[in-house]
């Protein structure tokens, strides 16, 4: 797996010459930022040849553009494409200034379907119009939001609330004629979080689909380069998602370290491993036993959080809460692995390994299932690249990408995981890939265990982050990869700091897996896919009903709970 | 002949209480046992009553107008009790004398229709699926009941249902009895609208199909009308087709009665927790396999074995 210095050089020449022949008389500038990442600016009108470039010669794969404000730095605003050579371990970043007077960009939509939403959110976040892109409507912004605000622009405070607007309703496209419209959501019941679809039927049968996201918006990213600095991002981070927060703020802190130059310690990163294996552990077993509700199998529900419960509670041993740990911090972790819990985690491995085992071999031999989920929802090889989806949903159809082998972080450089992949691209499928990948992690956390290395768990980090550096890390999370942008700044805060969940690729890549699909087969579908609302909309929540603290034990809880069942619902 | 019907009517009475009555609890041990498989403690087993004392006890809100959505409630849980009369269930049937099988095979199909029409009332795009799939679903499942009866009613030469219980318990076992009784057992998942066959309501797909628009004392009534239902369908298999022993002592064969029906309960809760949700075209294609074997039965039948 491991490239020579030699093959990467030459990677870099071939795609400095790629991007040099389409730029209109070559790059503006180019740089080499790390190791694995290269730069290049040029002018805007040069941008979709050199996409074409990028996509149709050389194999990469797109990940997410950047908007940035950057009028206090060069007068200007950016636009930064983000591609990935997964096999050369290289992220290629394809920066285009656009003035103020000019606000508008060619769109790649056209070459790379999968940055639909990508422009259509910095269209809607700086104002920056993509020339040439399918759908003119709001993606991030609420319909109620006035017209011409940009949040995302520098001089737009944080705390800005627009007035209140009535008679507000999303734009929706019309059904095609002779197809009616069955709605699902914004609220449904097995949508966890807000989103609404429209399904275009014609009887039983999908003919096209419709949708409106971003109810969750709560301006993650404005708060974290307006409001909090370095240090407190990680806590917002790890609050993006209820599921993979771990995830998030692993993510962000790489990006920075990377960006800044930081080393950090081998046992923090060792550990970061084990943690972000965990998370998928429980992540897996939480998918399991949802898919297996959504086709009205609440067996598989019962059985499979009850097998993930252990872990949690692992979890909780290990940072004293089940779920957001507070572990990272730039540079490392808070908070070391006790070598005493290391007999637990291996009991406790061993137990889910076996019981996880059984789920599959129930699962695999019944037909009930097979009929509920194979050809159900398929994404097809050439639809899942040109959406370039990630994680489980990808490789079930074929796309061999892991973000853990293609740009090693954390350990598994040390510790590379086996790659699960599938060709059928069905719902079957996907079960198959997660399942592989749930026994495989259990695997990685154990050899994590036994090679750990003593040592320092936070790089000693003596002067300020410099500004105007730039760093892109990405995460296996279980949904699939999650990238986080990072261009540090002044102020002890990012510049610009830039999210990307894995399910922001893979939702919109529904709309090709429901058409000629029955209506039965589309909450299973969207289910699949394990979609995560919270992390592609980058929402946090609070609970402040009650202001009073008290501590219930386990057994005092579950009391509790059962007097109150058993009184037929008093309280 | 007035002390005749007095007591016919007293006796039916008691039989539309008792299953009234008992259809809940019957509900709850379900539910017990549902959750023992989902490795749950569970309600306990009279949280159906609650259930429906909560229910009944709500503001009766209606989100359309109308005579078919405004009675529906009610006179389906009517058509369920006439069912239940119409049926044995440990006695003879207190009202065999009104109406023989046909009569049974009509109103058996009455409830599953009245809350069709409500969903096609409610004016709900899901109400209006669900009642699409529940019209298909029992198209597919009352031929299986037909054919199972009409077998019956061939041995038996007599188009009563006490007439056809008393010619299996003079009788014993028979091929063609025991096939239909089979296909029926396999129909009744559908009939008590209990998965994989729940495809009507779906809660995960068109959240309880023509029951979305129903709450409050409405749906109350109409859950209760499901449960009563669904006992009177077991009854009947229990009682029509599988009879035996037959002791001729009132009390023992009544216990007997209660013990099979309990063991069917079991049966099909153990089936509604163990799959998931088939799709409507694989429901229609499997019951009409169903319906074709059970053909098998009058072929059984009419040569006598």
């Amino acid at each position: 797996m491991s490239m020579t210095a030699a093959d990467t050089d030459q990677t870099v020449a071939r795609v400095q010459e790629a991007v040099s022949a389409r730029s209109n008389g070559g790059p503006l500038s180019a740089s080499l930022p790390h190791a694995d990442t290269l730069q290049f600016t040029i002018a805007k009108n040069a941008l979709r040849n050199v996409v074409e470039a990028l996509v149709n010669e050389l194999q990469a794969r797109f990940m997410i553009s950047v908007g940035t404000d950057e009028r206090s730095l060069t007068g200007e605003f950016a636009i930064v494409q983000l591609f990935s050579l997964d096999r050369e371990h290289l992220y290629v970043l394809i920066k285009s200034p656009v003035s103020e007077e000019d606000p508008k960009i060619e769109s790649i939509t056209g070459i790379v379907p999968g940055a639909n939403w990508a422009e259509r959110e910095f269209r809607d976040a700086i104002g920056v119009c993509p020339e040439g892109h399918p759908d003119p409507r709001r993606l991030l912004l609420a319909d109620d939001w006035p017209e011409g605000m940009y949040p995302l622009r520098r001089d737009f405070p944080y705390n800005y609330r627009p007035p209140l607007a009535e008679n507000v309703r999303p734009q929706m496209r019309e059904p095609p004629s002779g197809a009616s419209v069955m709605p699902m959501g914004p609220f449904f019941p097995v949508l966890e979080e807000p989103s609404y679809w429209r399904m275009f039927v014609e009887g039983e049968t999908i003919v096209g689909c419709d949708t409106r996201l971003f109810y969750n918006h709560r301006g993650i990213e404005k708060l974290g380069d307006s409001v909090l600095t370095y240090n407190e991002i990680p806590f917002l981070a790890e609050r993006i998602c209820g599921i993979c927060g771990f995830i998030h703020s692993t993510c962000y802190c790489q990006a920075v370290e990377k960006a800044a130059g930081i080393e950090t310690p081998r046992r923090a990163r060792y550990i970061r491993t084990i943690m972000l294996e965990l998370e998928r552990i429980h992540s897996h077993l939480l998918w399991l036993g949802i898919a297996g509700h959504i086709i009205g199998f609440d067996t598989v529900l019962m059985q499979t959080w009850r097998i993930r419960e252990p872990v949690m509670w692992l979890c909780e041993q290990i940072s004293g809460n089940r779920k957001t740990y507070g572990m990272n911090t730039i540079g490392g972790l808070r908070r070391d692995l006790p070598n005493e819990i290391r007999p637990k985690l291996l009991e406790t491995l061993a137990a889910v390994e076996t019981e996880t085992i059984a789920v599959r071999d129930a699962v695999l031999g019944d037909t009930m299932l097979h009929a509920r989920t194979k050809g159900v929802g398929t994404l097809t090889n050439e639809w899942a690249r040109k959406i370039c989806v990630v994680g489980p949903p990808a490789r079930a159809s074929g796309v061999a990408i892991d973000a853990r082998i293609d740009h090693p972080y954390a350990a598994y450089d040390d510790i590379p995981p086996q790659i699960a992949t599938h060709e059928a691209g069905d719902t079957w499928a996907r079960v198959l890939v997660r399942i592989t990948e749930l026994l495989d992690s259990i695997r990685l956390v154990r050899e994590a265990i036994a090679t750990i290395p003593q040592g320092p768990i936070c790089a000693k980090i003596m002067e300020g982050i410099p500004p105007d550096r730039v760093g892109v890390s990405v995460v296996e999370a279980p949904r699939g990869e999650a990238i986080h942008f990072v261009q540090t700044g002044g102020e002890n805060r990012p510049y610009r700091w830039r999210v990307r969940a894995p399910t922001y690729p893979n939702l919109q890549a529904l709309p090709a897996m429901v058409v000629h699909a029955n209506i039965a087969d589309v909450p299973i579908t969207l289910g699949s896919l394990d979609p995560c609302f919270s992390c592609t909309e980058r929402m946090e929540t609070l609970d402040n009903r009650t202001g009073k603290v008290r501590v219930y034990s386990r057994a005092e809880v579950l009391e509790l709970s059962r007097r109150t069942t058993g009184k037929g619902g008093a309280r | 002949m007035t002390v005749w019907m007095l007591k016919s009517f007293l006796l039916g009475l008691f039989n539309v209480a008792a299953v009234l009555f008992i259809a809940p609890l019957c509900e709850g041990i379900m539910r017990k046992l549902r959750a023992a498989i989902h490795s749950r403690i569970g309600p306990p087993i009279t949280q159906p009553y609650w259930d429906l004392l909560k229910l009944l006890g709500k503001e009766d809100l209606r989100s359309t107008g109308g005579v078919v959505y405004a009675s529906l409630p009610s006179l389906t849980l009517a058509s369920a009790l006439l069912l239940a009369v119409l049926i044995p269930m440990g006695t003879a049937a207190p009202l065999s004398f009104a109406g023989d099988m046909i009569v049974v095979i009509y109103v058996a199909a009455m409830s599953g229709v009245l809350i069709m029409l409500g969903g096609f009332a409610s004016a709900s795009p899901y109400a209006f699926i669900g009642s699409s799939r529940e019209m298909m679903m029992l198209l597919s499942v009352e031929p299986i009941l037909a054919i199972g009866l009409t077998v019956g009613a061939f041995k038996a030469r007599t188009l009563t249902l006490a007439g056809i219980q008393d010619w299996q318990v003079q009788n014993g076992p028979s091929i063609s009895m025991a096939i239909a009784g089979v296909a029926f057992f396999l129909a009744l998942q559908a009939m008590a609208g209990k998965l994989p066959f729940d495809i009507a309501e779906a809660d995960q797909e068109i959240m309880g199909g023509p029951l979305v628009e129903q709450s409050g004392p409405r749906l109350a009534l109409l859950r209760w009308a499901m449960w009563v239902k669904q006992l009177a369908f077991i009854f009947l298999l229990v009682e029509v087709f599988f009879p035996w022993p037959h002791f001729g002592n009132f009390l023992i064969d009544l216990i007997g009665t209660i013990v099979k029906v309990v063991l069917v309960l079991f049966l099909v809760c153990v089936i509604d927790v163990v799959n998931p949700r088939l799709r409507i075209d694989q429901a229609l294609g499997y019951y009409m396999r169903v319906a074709f074997s059970s053909l098998a039965a009058l072929a059984f039948a009419v040569i006598g074995k």
